[in-house]
This record gives C-alpha cells, sequence and structure tokens, in this order.
C-alpha cells in the first residue's frame, strides 16, 4: 500500500531553542534568537562576490564577442576569435554582448509580432470593413471608436465614417483581429505604434490606418472573399 | 320550455402534460403559449402572440400523442389530457430540418445586419443547429435596400417569409399594404399594389421581423443592438401612455420600441410616438437664464426671489401654471409651492389633434399628463382664465412649467411685458424664451417620475440619460425657488415626492411608487424577437 510522505512525517526537532513555553498557551513560547555573526554583518564576503561578478561583465563586455543586428536577424552568432573569447564560450556557447545600438540599429521582429493596427482594402481600394462593431465590444482596452454610415455600394451597405484606435489605450492583445469576420483589420504590420508628443497624435484615423501598409511594404488587399463568392459578388446586378 | 337544472359550467380550464410537466391553462390556449408557462420555449417565426396565428414558418412543430404527425404548436389548441412532446427525435430533428429549411437562402450577412444580437434567427440557429452549412448551390439573389415607405427599408434576401410583418398592417394599422409575391424560393415580401408602407403603425413590423428584413431608417446603422441599454418608461406622445423601453447609449437615447403591457397598448406603439425621442437633443435648456443671459442656479434664483417678493405680498397676483407636458412629481410640486405662496393655480396643455384620434392607440389629446394635473389641481383655472388674468393685468407675475403656453398673441406680447415671469422648462422654445427667468428641468429619460393617462392609471418613468448642463429635476427646481422665497416645500428625492403626492391627492392614497429598475444590457438580454 502506498503512503504518501506526508503520512509518517515526524514532527521536527530542529528549529529555534524554546527558552519557555506559556502554561496558559502552549504555542506561546519563548525561544532563543540567532543573530548573524560579526563576520557575516561586515558583508566583505558578499561585496567581493559582487565585485567578481561586475568585473566578469566588465571583462567580457570589453573583449567578448559582440553579436552584430544582422546576426540577430538572422539568428547566426559571432565565432570566437581571441583566447579569452573561446574561453568565455567554453562557460556558455552564447555568452556574448547582445546589445542593439537602437535607433541606428533594429532588430527585425518576428512574423507573428502583434504591431501597429491596419485596415485592409478591397479589390477597388474602399476600405473592408463593414462598421459590424464586432472589434469595439470585444476591445478590452475600449480603444477602438467607429460610426457607421451608409453607402450607395449594393453589396455591402455599411462602412465606417470614423474609424479611430486610441493606440495609447490599446494593450495589444489582437482581440480586434480574432473578432473581424471581414479580414478588414490586422495587426501584422511589422512595426510598433509611433512615438508622439500629444495625446490627441496617438489615435490613428481611418486614412492613417490604411496608409500603414503602404509605409510598411504590406499588400493591403486580402486574398479572403468578402460577402459570399469573391471580391466582386455582386457584379452585374 | 324545458325545467331540467342547467347542466354544470365547462371547465375554463384545462390540464396538459408538456414534456413530463403537468399545464393548467386557459381553455383555448395553443400549445406554445402552454409550454411557456412551465418553462418549455418552443422556437418559432412566425407565431406572435399579439397576431393571428399563420403557422407558415413550421418551426414550432411538436409532438403530440395519439396524433399521426407533427404539430405547429402555434396553432395546435389545447385539450384536456393531452400529452406533448417536444425534446423527442421526431420534433427535433423536424425543427432543425426547417430551421436548415430557411437558413438556405439566408444570406447570412450578420455583420452587416442591424438585427445581429436580437436577432430570432441567430438565436434559433445557436440553439438548434449550430452547425456549418451543407448548401453548396448559389443562393437566390433578390432585391437589396428596397424603400418601402417613409420610415423603412426592405432586404428581401435577408426575409424568411413569416408574414408577422403583413399581420401587423392588416390587423394592427387596419391598412393592408404589405403582400407576398412570386412562390417557392422566389417568394418575397412586396408592396400591395399602388401602396406604400405607410401607416402610422409602421415601424411595428419592424419590431416583430424576426430577422433583419425590415430595418428602420431612423435607427439604421446607428447602433447595433447588443450595445444598448434599456430602461423601462411611458411614451410621452400623447394621453394613451404606451409603454416603451428606451434604448440608450452614451447618455443618448436612440430608438424607443413598445413595451408589453396588455391594459394600455398590447404589443404596439405609433410611429409618431416612437420619433419623440429626437425632441430631447433639440434646443434643450441647458443653462439657467436671467434676463435672456446665462446665469448660475443661485443668481438665477435669487433673481426669481427678487422679483417675486413685491407681487408675493398680494397673493392673487400671482400665477402658477402647471403643465399637462410635464410629470405627476413636477406638477405636485409646484402645486405645492402655489399654495404655499396662496398663488392661483392655472393649468397648460397642448391643444388636441382631432386628426390623430384613430380608435386604436392614438389618441386626440396630445398631453401624456392631463389626467394627473386635473387630479393635483382640480379647480386650477384654464388658459382662457390665466390670459383674461393677463389681459387685465390682475396678474402681474407667471410662473410656468413647460414651454406650452398657447394663448393668443395680445397675452403673449403682455406676458412679455409682465415684470416678473419664470419658467422652469426642459427646451428654450416659445414663451421660455421671452421669459425673465428661466430654470432648466430635466426631461422625461433624464429623472424619475410618473405620468397619468387618459384611463387614470398612472405610470413609472425611470431615468436613463444624463440631464445637459445644470439642468436638474422639475421638484428639485421647484425646492430651489422654494427656499429662495423662503416657502416650506421641500424634497430630496423623486420618491419623496411621490410619497408626500400620494398622501395628499386623495384618488392615488396607497399608490406604491414600484421597484427601480436599472438599464438592462441588450447584449445579454437575448432576442426580443
Amino acid at each position: 500500500m502506498a503512503s504518501h510522505a506526508h503520512d509518517d512525517h515526524e514532527p521536527t526537532t530542529t528549529g529555534p531553542k524554546v527558552l519557555a513555553t506559556s502554561t496558559v498557551s502552549p504555542k506561546v513560547r519563548t525561544i532563543a534568537v540567532v543573530r548573524p555573526s560579526e563576520q557575516e554583518t561586515s558583508y566583505l564576503a558578499a561585496t567581493k562576490a559582487g565585485l567578481g561578478i561586475t568585473l566578469r561583465h566588465f571583462a567580457k563586455n570589453l573583449f567578448g564577442r559582440r553579436r552584430t543586428v544582422d546576426q540577430l536577424n538572422k539568428g547566426e552568432h559571432p565565432v570566437p576569435t581571441t583566447a579569452f573569447q573561446k574561453a568565455l564560450s567554453v562557460v556558455s556557447p552564447i555568452n556574448e554582448i547582445e546589445t542593439i545600438q537602437y535607433p541606428e540599429e533594429k532588430a527585425v521582429y518576428p512574423e507573428r509580432f502583434r504591431g501597429l493596427h491596419r485596415l485592409m482594402q478591397r479589390d477597388d481600394g474602399q476600405v473592408r470593413c463593414v462598421a459590424c462593431m464586432c472589434c469595439p465590444t470585444v476591445c478590452p482596452a475600449h480603444c477602438i471608436t467607429i460610426i457607421p454610415e451608409q453607402t450607395d455600394d449594393n453589396g455591402i451597405e455599411k462602412r465606417p465614417a470614423v474609424f479611430e484606435i486610441d493606440e495609447l489605450r490599446c494593450v495589444v492583445c489582437g482581440l480586434c483581429v480574432e473578432a473581424c469576420p471581414c479580414d478588414a483589420i490586422r495587426m501584422d504590420s511589422g512595426t510598433h505604434a509611433k512615438p508622439v508628443e500629444e495625446r490627441a497624435d496617438a489615435v490613428m484615423t481611418k486614412d492613417k490606418l490604411i496608409a500603414v501598409s503602404k509605409d510598411n511594404g504590406k499588400n493591403p488587399t486580402s486574398i479572403a472573399t468578402q460577402g459570399g463568392v469573391g471580391p466582386n459578388w455582386r457584379e452585374g446586378r | 320550455m324545458s325545467t331540467d337544472p342547467q347542466p354544470p359550467a365547462p371547465p375554463t380550464t384545462v390540464t396538459l402534460t408538456i414534456d413530463g410537466k403537468s399545464a393548467t391553462v386557459p381553455k383555448g390556449t395553443n400549445v406554445l403559449e402552454a409550454a411557456k408557462t412551465v418553462g418549455v420555449e418552443i422556437s418559432a417565426f412566425c407565431y406572435h402572440p399579439g397576431l393571428s396565428i399563420a403557422a407558415c414558418c413550421r418551426q414550432c412543430l411538436v409532438a403530440v400523442e395519439k396524433n399521426p404527425k407533427l404539430q405547429p404548436s402555434c396553432q395546435q389548441i389545447v385539450g384536456d389530457g393531452m400529452v406533448v412532446h417536444t425534446t423527442d427525435a421526431q420534433s427535433t430533428a423536424a425543427r432543425k430540418q426547417m430551421l436548415e429549411f430557411t437558413l438556405v437562402n439566408h444570406p447570412i450577412d450578420c455583420p452587416i445586419c442591424d438585427k445581429a444580437g436580437e436577432c430570432t434567427l441567430q438565436k434559433h440557429y445557436f440553439e438548434h443547429d449550430n452547425a456549418a452549412s451543407r448548401i453548396d448551390t448559389p443562393k437566390v439573389e433578390k432585391p437589396k435596400v428596397v424603400d418601402l415607405g417613409p420610415h423603412i427599408v426592405l432586404d428581401a434576401e435577408r426575409c424568411i417569409l413569416c408574414t408577422r410583418c403583413i399581420r401587423v398592417c392588416d390587423e394592427v394599422a387596419g391598412q393592408h399594404q404589405l403582400e407576398m409575391k412570386q412562390r417557392g424560393d422566389h417568394e418575397e415580401i412586396t408592396t400591395a399594389p399602388g401602396q406604400k408602407l405607410d401607416n402610422p403603425y409602421s415601424l411595428n413590423t419592424v419590431d416583430v421581423c424576426p430577422v433583419g428584413a425590415l430595418t428602420s431608417k431612423d435607427f439604421r446603422f446607428t447602433m447595433r443592438a447588443w450595445e444598448l441599454d434599456a430602461t423601462p418608461s411611458v411614451c410621452q406622445g400623447c394621453a394613451t401612455g404606451c409603454n416603451v423601453e428606451l434604448h440608450h447609449k452614451n447618455d443618448r437615447v436612440w430608438r424607443l420600441v413598445p413595451r408589453h403591457n396588455p391594459a394600455v397598448n398590447g404589443h404596439w406603439m405609433c410611429d409618431e410616438g416612437r420619433f419623440t425621442y429626437h425632441d430631447l437633443r433639440e434646443q434643450r435648456l441647458a443653462v439657467a437664464t436671467v434676463g435672456g443671459l446665462p446665469a448660475s442656479w443661485d443668481k438665477a434664483v435669487k433673481a426669481a426671489a427678487d422679483k417675486l417678493a413685491t407681487p408675493l405680498k398680494d397673493a392673487g397676483s400671482v400665477a402658477v401654471v402647471l403643465s399637462a407636458q410635464a410629470s405627476n412629481e413636477d406638477n405636485y410640486a409646484l402645486a405645492k409651492l402655489a399654495a404655499a405662496w396662496k398663488a392661483k393655480l392655472f393649468v397648460t396643455a397642448r391643444p388636441d389633434r382631432g386628426d390623430r384620434a384613430d380608435g386604436k392607440l392614438r389618441v386626440a389629446d396630445v398631453n401624456p399628463n392631463r389626467a394627473g394635473v386635473a387630479a393635483i389641481a382640480a379647480d386650477a383655472g384654464d388658459l382662457a382664465a390665466l390670459e383674461a388674468g393677463v389681459n387685465t393685468g390682475a396678474l402681474r407675475a407667471v410662473v410656468f412649467l413647460g414651454h406650452d403656453l398657447p394663448v393668443s398673441e395680445t397675452a403673449l406680447r403682455r406676458l412679455r411685458e409682465l415684470d416678473c415671469v419664470v419658467a422652469l422648462a426642459t427646451h428654450e422654445r416659445g414663451p421660455v424664451k421671452a421669459a425673465g427667468i428661466a430654470l432648466p428641468i430635466a426631461a422625461w429619460t433624464e429623472t424619475h417620475g410618473s405620468v397619468t393617462n387618459a384611463d387614470g392609471r398612472i405610470q413609472r418613468m425611470h431615468a436613463a440619460v444624463a440631464a445637459p448642463g445644470q439642468a436638474v429635476p422639475g421638484w428639485e427646481a421647484v425646492a430651489r425657488l422654494a427656499q429662495a422665497t423662503s416657502a416650506k416645500v421641500a424634497w430630496t428625492t423623486a420618491r419623496d415626492v411621490w410619497k408626500d403626492m400620494t398622501a395628499a391627492v386623495k384618488p392615488w392614497a396607497g399608490t406604491p411608487w414600484g421597484r427601480e429598475v436599472r438599464p438592462l444590457a441588450l447584449r445579454f438580454a437575448g432576442s426580443r424577437g
């Protein structure tokens, strides 16, 4: 029969030395407090260890290998050349300096990085969004504002007159992309929201969101069909 | 003549079994309604409790024991000892298949459909089928964005041909304006020859439409149903007092829909009543004014008290005008202040519109609270008396509620010449502009209150949105005015006014205030169908 470790657990005999026990409540005890020794309170040993770490980083930063941004983006590592670098690589195969000189150098974000939103366009250049309000509904940060309007387009009668995202409020969760039934909003621009000097500048309007594709070399159209059977599903009606 | 004793009266209730539960319902009830009483919801599209039975959607098929075929539960009248099954394999499969037929040509454009979120088809789909479409043939294309009339747009593709809208026109409005044309999968709703969908009750067709086929031009593409909150209230369009739901969001009312009350309006309301909410955002008085210039409440109330000081010494020279457009609470508060001042009471109301009366819901009296004011101030003078008093100069100060003072031009001119005219108004219109002092008060959607309809029924309104600017509830404006004139009239809540009022107005003695109602998010309320 299996027995659990705590089943045959014996009361511990270690612990602080009990000097006296209360007669009223046996759980209340007077114990002997163990104070650190004078050697320990001087912190000399700890200071020495800390200095060692600092010196190691100092040596690594002076003589170690540096991984360039190109190597970083390609997923490569620099080859150790000097004796010191070879010795360091024995300690750890990736013991190298990863400092990137941002903004002169920029690391490429991974393919599935969720970044700045962009609005997709139909083949005729119209915005794909049909103002269904799914994204502002699902948005946990309430950062999307849409005001719908009616269009003369017989197939898709509704479009956003105003489509704004407050990038300062956005928590970059990607739920808007998940919720969109039209593949109208994406976060695959490969960049992040720009720094701004005024809060109002962080509000991306419809035009700005459409321009994100062009600015970042992305295709603004989608291969997803809209409204059922192909991009021109109401043609000739 | 037979002298036999009368046979015993036939039982007025019938007991039947639905899904193993025993239901006792009045004779003549249909199975669908009987099932509701024991918590069994049977899906349906064409059935509406306020309309005749069409039994054309076949979505409510149930199995009735000893009956070889499935029966539409909306049409099947209950019988004693009847045993109904709604969860058996046969009827469940039948309803699922009917739903699949309904969806064959439905465009499923929920993202741009205004009904999404309150759509009966969506609701039944989630409950019944929830499976991908098996249809790979092209859908039948039908006209979209069809202008049926002044208020309504039709999307024929979304229509599931339940004929509810046809029956609303025929039975509620009494005008045959909608029809079916073609047959089979080309069947569609259209206007009757030479007709438009244009009647005083036309927007009820949008409410009953189980899908997004009929949409209101007024509400279309403004808000999604799930974004709105619903607060119960009472329509202020006329003396009928139709029960409504205010659908509001962002401190703004976006639409009014009827709320079921069999004693007042049934399931319906008129189009004119639905549009009354537009007026809540136009020409509102949002700040107190003195001499036409904005002023703080303190300053405005003090100015009013200063001007009233001299006329109040001669009580008969001050006129206090109640309004049949305002709530019971506001009117009662002002009447009590008038009594404290010993001023003369008058009542103003909008003139009747005889063309409105149709023997259905619409009546000629366009004042929501004429009966209420009559109960509060039975011996108040009418507008003719007010006019006479102003013209002869007997009245030197006028305090009036609302912005409706339909008196003659001469009387209006004389009114403007008076030194002391105080208006307690929601809107900056007509006599309010001419008043020396105007105090902003909350409109009917912005405060708790009650109105009394033509039948003497007192109905509660609930605050749904914030009042604009510095506007306060009418009774509170009265209390502030009372304090400035050292009259002992004060309340802290609308309920206080109600308690005071029901104690003072004999016919209303003991009427309960009722429970407070919080806005209900439509997002979780399911389909209104």
